[in-house]
């Protein structure tokens, strides 16, 4: 029997009590979760929009071969180029290095920044909307699926080349390269987060935007060379673009001796993926709020194939 | 109580039900462009479309001449006008691949308009390669501009009066043929995949670009590989096109030590070797598309995915 409240949860239980999962006097106190309630509430999110991502990966193979076979393949393309130039050994590390990366941007653009707009066409995002949960979870959700599937594609890029190659890294420092490596991925998946918000208002254009974000990225973030190559263009990718700077201070830290042309030491990078990762997150929270009061307001944004 | 009359002939009108031959494909394939063209196209702002289309080439050009710049200096710039004629011409692979597969994956999973393509009259292979076109012209655009940027801002010496029209006619049609036989056999992957498709055709454009000597020579590859690339029509179709536009350029399927020097004899193939390795190794992939697109038709409708969504 329903409440009249309007929740689904909401139950009147024994001696007229509403139940949510426990008994409560009334609505209004029901309505008022504790702190756990909501931490565990939006960790099942997290976990619930996670979920399908990995759960697919077990359920469709056919991933391996695209994902992680072909991609190799496309990286070793870049090899070869350098070894036509007969190029040092240290450039065959950066396009390895840099192949490894593009798996996580990809998953950044393809299945971050233009999800949202994904879940509108196909009616779930105004179930996300109605939920009692916060959207950055959901975000946070893809995040963590799509860090299963990219990992396991950069991982085996970097092993397999790295062999077949011979590729040799001379680190620095490992524990520097673990929190860069770490800063950048979360600076990524947090600009990641920025971008589902903006291409969900900018609608369509999400498709062409998706286009954009792939070789033009891949040119001013420096992928197959060091990024200082290109000069101000260079300096100003550093200074907007995760993929950009995580990849020169993991060049720097994984080929001690590499010509950087001038950018910054890999300390400052790190510091740089921070102030980028709290920036990002920030502007993803402001923009999900924002996007949350147009879906109330105008209800635009549950219209589907805009 | 009255009983309906039993007609003596089914009421059906011949002509609806008897395909109408060429004519009536030729419409439904040019209704499957207009409706590509809409769907991709139509809609944005010109500029901003025009910015999408070009940026991807030409940044992909970018890349490599810088890499080049960067390792080879002065004396890698006879590599320049190789690499942006293969990575300009690349643009129509990616397009082209893209194309077709996407549309098998925009109409099931974002239009849901798969079904009702699949059973209208017309072939369904005929739409989605209509489906596929605008894609390709949008690709073709940012081929003439990132080889345009490389004769005006990067030194490509391309001299009109020294190309061979002939070869380049001969090798352009055949390879964006071969292109379009790719994108079916894709669609045809991507019948019996999920959403998460999308980035299949830049996967397999990318390992294509490995073996196709789009922006270095075979010969720097090892000999397997090399005779991989040499079964590979694309491999074929950029030769052609490059041996058209460069007659004194370095070759991709040739060379010293090459598979192709040790097995014809010769330093490098000429236009007609080239023509008819191109019309054999494209014919092979016709084949191989129908049987594969074929059995994936089959395995879709026996299992429901054609109109089957699977958003993750």
């Amino acid at each position: 029997m329903s409440s009249g409240t309007g929740t689904d949860t909401a139950r009147l239980g024994p001696r007229g009590r509403v139940w949510v999962g426990r008994p409560s006097a009334g609505p209004r106190e029901a309505a008022a979760w504790s702190r756990r309630q909501q931490l565990l509430t939006e960790l099942r999110a997290i976990r619930g929009r996670a979920y399908p991502r990995i759960r697919g990966l077990f359920r469709e193979k056919s991933w391996l071969f695209f994902e992680i076979l072909l991609p190799f393949l496309s990286t070793s393309a870049f090899v070869f180029v350098y070894r036509a130039l007969a190029a040092p050994a240290e450039y065959v590390g950066f396009v390895v290095l840099g192949g490894a990366m593009t798996a996580f941007w990809l998953n950044v653009i393809w299945m971050m920044a233009a999800q949202l707009h994904w879940e509108k066409d196909q009616g779930n995002l105004e179930l996300y909307f109605a939920a009692p949960m916060n959207l950055m979870s959901v975000l946070l959700g893809m995040a963590v699926g799509g860090l299963v599937m990219s990992g396991a594609r950069a991982v085996a890029v970097l092993a397999v080349a790295t062999t077949l190659y011979g590729v040799t890294f001379s680190v620095e420092s490992w524990l520097l390269l673990l929190v860069v490596f770490a800063l950048t991925l979360a600076a990524l998946y947090g600009l990641g987060m920025v971008l589902a918000s903006l291409f969900l208002m900018w609608g369509r254009e999400a498709w062409h935007l998706t286009q954009l974000l792939t070789e033009p990225i891949y040119f001013v973030s420096g992928l197959n060379f060091p990024v200082g190559r290109l000069g101000l263009l260079g300096a100003l990718a550093i200074a907007t673009i995760p993929l950009a700077v995580g990849l020169d201070a993991m060049r720097q830290l994984a080929f001690r001796g590499a010509p950087s042309f001038g950018t910054p030491q890999p300390e400052i990078e790190a510091l740089i993926l921070v102030g980028m990762t709290v920036v990002f997150l920030a502007a993803a929270r402001l923009a999900l709020r924002i996007l949350e009061g147009l879906a109330r307001r105008e209800g635009r944004l549950t219209v589907r194939w805009r | 109580m009255t009983t309906l009359p039993t007609p003596s002939t089914p009421h059906v009108d011949p002509g609806r039900v008897q395909s109408g031959g060429l004519a009536e494909a030729a419409r439904a394939f040019l209704a499957a462009v207009r409706l590509g063209w809409a769907t991709e196209a139509n809609w944005t702002d010109p500029f901003l479309f025009f910015v999408y289309s070009v940026a991807k080439p030409v940044s992909a050009a970018l890349i490599l001449v810088v890499m080049i710049e960067i390792v080879g200096g002065a004396s890698g710039r006879e590599l320049r006008p190789y690499v942006v004629a293969g990575s300009a011409l690349w643009s129509f692979v990616v397009a082209g691949i893209a194309g077709l597969a996407w549309s098998v994956l925009d109409d099931r999973e974002r239009y849901r308009m798969l079904r009702y393509l699949y059973v209208s009259p017309p072939s369904f292979v005929l739409l989605l390669v209509g489906r596929g076109t605008a894609r390709l012209a949008v690709g073709a655009m940012g081929a003439a501009i990132t080889l345009g940027i490389g004769v005006v801002l990067l030194g490509v010496p391309v001299d009109p009066a020294r190309i061979d029209w002939p070869l380049l006619g001969v090798a352009m049609v055949g390879g964006l043929a071969v292109i379009v036989v790719l994108g079916i056999l894709l669609a045809a992957v991507c019948l019996q995949t999920r959403q998460d498709s999308w980035s299949y055709p830049e996967a397999v454009a990318g390992s294509l670009f490995l073996v196709s000597g789009a922006v270095f020579p075979l010969a720097v590859l090892p000999p397997p590989i090399q005779l991989v690339g040499l079964a590979t029509p694309l491999t074929w179709w950029l030769a052609g096109v490059r041996l058209a536009l460069f007659p004194d350029g370095p070759t991709a399927v040739g060379g010293p030590n090459s598979a192709w020097s040790v097995l014809a004899g010769t330093p490098a193939p000429a236009g007609p070797e080239i023509i008819a390795a191109l019309l054999m190794t494209g014919a092979l992939a016709t084949l191989a598309a129908a049987v594969v697109f074929r059995w994936s038709e089959h395995r879709a409708r026996e299992r429901g995915l054609i109109d089957q969504t699977s958003g993750s």
